[in-house]
């Protein structure tokens, strides 16, 4: 294996590593992004728009594909995982292992083995909420846009009738795992978060009361690529809700569960208030909060949505979650603590707003690094050409979290021509 | 300003929350997750997150709250607190704070809460009851020839407590003890209805308060509130194990006062007399108490973990009851089963010291709640609070 100081590796695909990836470069590194889905863009692919602008995430991402296509220095792997990482600055060596898809590079996307295969699996895109088959492409806009075949939802056998159903000889059934190893001199962490489990937050009703959705789950039902083609459908019935209330610091600032803030939680449930008001003028959104915290200029945000008669902002904790009697709306408890006293309010769902749990936390990082007990990297204690960006860190929003790639491309390029 | 409000915080009030185990007081957020969790909170007005607030200001007028007294403290609070900010202790030492603030003298109960009193406070009834043998003449310590002391003179023959320290006496120091007790709670209890009666929770009474009175005693014996919690829902029926088993000695203490000054049958009285059945109620008694506290104890060491290890003054009077259990089981076995003079009268001394130490310091320590949640719980039902 030769040395190449010039490399730079880049773990997770999400807008942290992809712009990080990019930065560096289209400053002249080479860069391999191990990416553990099969699809790059991460969270960002799955929310319905931006705070505070409201805009639509995929231009944004759009623009990242465009320059990683360009750019002839930049290469990807998909259900790709660090497994083994070894040496120091200037000289890691990275054992990759990239998991079977199943499916090559002729995929057209035509959609024909998704059609033939009779076997289902949640569809973790869109957090549960509906079922694809085994044969499936990750999204609609997915990159790359190939489909993926899910062998563990995938019954004995049934890959050969995608195999049978395929035109295009796509369909590779006897695809294995495959190790590699690159030598690089700098590494930057872009795992990303995960959603923290709601069905721990006992009291909350989350996964026994019908009705009750994560905020992830509400940025699904908003986008028009999402289970409901964008049209805000309560699970239990499809019906559209009327009166939604949004559950702040769902787990978050709680030592039972996550004992920090989750920084954007605030935001997003103001954001969801605007997706549901805008379906349905009629609609009304209460928020309950323990505080609101709308960081920097992300208060005017907050005013503007406050200022909406339908939104109603409630200072109180929710801290009890059930279902109505007979019947599949959702009984919330707080106490109204502007007025002091117990609020027992009915609504047609609940949207939790729960936090983010740094993918470390779950999947650390193949060489001993230092976290927090709550599983974020410590960027101080980090070995020396490792940098860690975005919400390994702490939990951040999407603008801070490229801003910081930006810096953490930077860092890996001073990283590479310090030898 | 109309409806001005100044905040005067009592810093050492706050000190004082903190140094008798309330340390987490300052956790609190007020997010409110314990005003909803909690089963026995009434939708006006919740508690505990304000008296949260009231104790983290330094607002000492908390300690006239009857919502804290409402508080059983079945720990759900403290357990979903999302700071650890541990509702459920601060209550209970709010609780204590009150049941000092309306004691009389309120330095005798700054002393039972303090474990560097507690000699003293045992001290002070051994020698009052070796006062009072002294005073009838007979305490066994002879001087003989010489200075040579030696001890106590165990009373031959078949064990009768009262050969050694006559029934009368007995009575008379533990009316006397009684008496002063319904004194002080009588004290207490007027200046806590007066306050509670007043700003900030001036409301209008309903009903008679005898027949309230009976409702919420009927409340109370059934446990109807204690059931509702849900982590500690075992401690209820404990607690009602140690209730029923005072309320059995009470009936047989009652009783036996009867036949002994009404009747002039003298004790002790035994399984097999005329009077089997009241050593059948006494014996279910002290078994129902000591099955109960001790249960409590086990409770105890399996919620810490949750609830939190609790503090002197609540240990204290578990151990206070099983002390009294305790000696009094032993003193009735030494007589009754195994006869050991040598070991029965002491042992039955030091029973008469701890049913002193129980009755003589209700109105200080823990036992107090009896009385103040009694008049918390009739005050929020008179007053519409779901109680």
């Amino acid at each position: 294996m030769s040395t190449d100081n010039n490399k730079i590796l880049v773990i997770g695909g999400g807008m942290s590593g992809l712009t990080a990836a990019l930065e560096a470069a289209e400053s002249g590194a080479q860069v391999v992004i191990v990416e553990k889905k099969p699809y790059l863009g991460g969270r960002v692919a799955q929310l319905h728009r931006y705070f505070p602008k409201l805009c639509p995430p995929a231009c944004g991402l759009e623009i990242q594909f465009r320059r990683l296509r360009q750019n002839p220095r930049l290469t990807f792997y998909t259900q790709a995982e660090v497994i083994q990482v070894s040496g120091a600055e200037g000289n890691y060596d990275v054992t990759l292992r990239i998991n079977p898809r199943y499916v090559n590079d002729r995929c057209t996307a035509c959609g024909a083995c998704a059609e033939a295969c009779p076997a289902e699996r949640e569809d973790a895109f869109n957090y549960g909420l509906n079922k694809t088959k085994a044969a499936y492409l990750p999204y609609d806009m997915a990159f790359p846009f190939k489909y993926v075949i899910d062998a563990s939802a995938c019954q004995p056998n049934c890959g050969q009738k995608c195999h049978a159903a395929c035109a295009y000889e796509a369909i590779d059934l006897n695809m294995r795992p495959q190790t590699m190893t690159h030598n690089v001199g700098a590494i930057i962490l872009a795992g990303g978060w995960d959603l923290y489990d709601a069905a721990k937050i006992d009291n909350l009703g989350y996964g026994q009361v019908k009705n009750v959705i994560t905020n992830m789950q509400m940025e699904r039902l908003a986008a028009a690529n999402g289970p409901t083609g964008g049209q805000i459908l309560r699970p239990s019935d499809n019906l559209p809700p009327k009166k939604v209330a949004f559950v702040q610091c769902a787990g978050s600032r709680d030592e039972n569960h996550l004992p920090y803030c989750s920084y954007i939680c605030c935001m997003a449930s103001l954001k969801q208030a605007t997706y549901l008001r805008e379906k349905d003028p009629e609609s009304e959104a209460h928020i309950f909060y323990i505080d609101l915290r709308t960081p920097g200029r992300y208060e005017q945000f907050m005013w503007k949505v406050r200022d909406d008669e339908g939104v109603k902002l409630i200072r109180g904790k929710v801290a009890k979650v059930e279902q109505e009697v007979g019947s599949p709306r959702v009984v919330i408890t707080a106490e109204n603590t502007a007025t002091g006293n117990k609020l027992r309010d009915t609504f047609d769902m609940v949207v939790l707003a729960v936090g983010m749990v740094p993918a470390t936390k779950t999947t650390p990082f193949a060489m001993p690094l230092s976290y927090t007990p709550e599983g974020f990297v410590i960027p101080e204690l980090l070995p020396k050409g490792i940098y860690a960006v975005g919400s390994l860190k702490s939990p951040l929003d999407v603008t801070k979290s490229m801003q910081d790639s930006t810096g953490a491309a930077l860092k890996s390029l001073i990283s590479l021509s310090r030898r | 300003m109309a409806g001005e409000t100044v905040i005067k915080p009592d810093l050492d009030f706050i000190k004082r929350i903190v140094a008798a185990g309330g340390d987490t007081a300052k956790k609190c957020y007020q997010c409110d997750t314990c005003s909803v969790v909690c089963n026995l909170s009434p939708d006006n007005k919740p508690f505990p997150r304000k008296e949260m607030i009231q104790a983290q200001w330094g607002l000492k007028d908390v300690l006239k709250s009857p919502d804290i007294w409402l508080c059983h403290q079945c720990s759900d609070c403290t357990v979903y607190c999302p700071r650890g900010a541990k509702p459920g202790e601060v209550l209970a030492v709010l609780r204590q704070m009150a049941i000092e603030h309306y004691a009389f003298p309120s330095l005798l109960a700054r002393l039972v809460g303090d474990i560097k009193f507690l000699p003293l406070l045992v001290l002070f009834p051994v020698l009052l009851l070796l006062f009072v043998l002294k005073a009838l003449g007979v305490l066994g310590v002879r001087v003989a020839e010489g200075l040579t002391h030696q001890g106590l003179a165990i009373p031959k023959g078949t064990i009768i407590y009262s050969k050694w320290f006559p029934t009368l006496a007995i009575d008379a120091i533990f009316l006397g003890a009684a008496a002063f007790a319904v004194f002080v709670f009588f004290q207490g209890v007027k200046r806590f209805w007066n306050d509670i009666n007043v700003n900030p929770w001036t409301v209008r009474l309903k009903g008679g308060i005898v027949k309230n009175l009976v409702a919420v005693l009927t409340d109370i014996l059934a446990h109807n509130r204690f059931k509702k919690c849900e982590t500690t829902f075992a401690r209820s029926l404990n607690h009602l194990m140690v209730v029923f088993g005072f309320i059995f000695l009470a009936v047989v203490t009652g009783t036996a006062f009867l036949l002994e000054w009404v009747f002039h049958i003298e004790s002790p009285y035994n399984l097999f007399s005329h009077l089997w059945w009241l050593k059948v109620i006494a014996l279910m008694g002290t078994g129902l108490l000591l099955y109960g506290i001790y249960q409590v104890y086990l409770a105890r060491q399996a919620n810490a973990e949750k609830a939190g290890p609790g503090t002197y003054f609540d240990w204290q009077l578990i151990y206070l009851v099983a002390a009294v259990g305790l000696t009094g089981a032993l003193s009735y076995g030494l007589r009754a089963l195994l006869p050991i003079p040598v070991l029965a009268y002491p042992v039955y001394f030091l029973h008469l010291v701890c049913i002193f130490c129980l009755f003589f310091y209700a109105p200080f320590t823990k036992l107090a709640h009896l009385v103040y949640r009694t008049v918390a719980m009739l005050y929020a039902r008179m007053s519409d609070r779901g109680f």
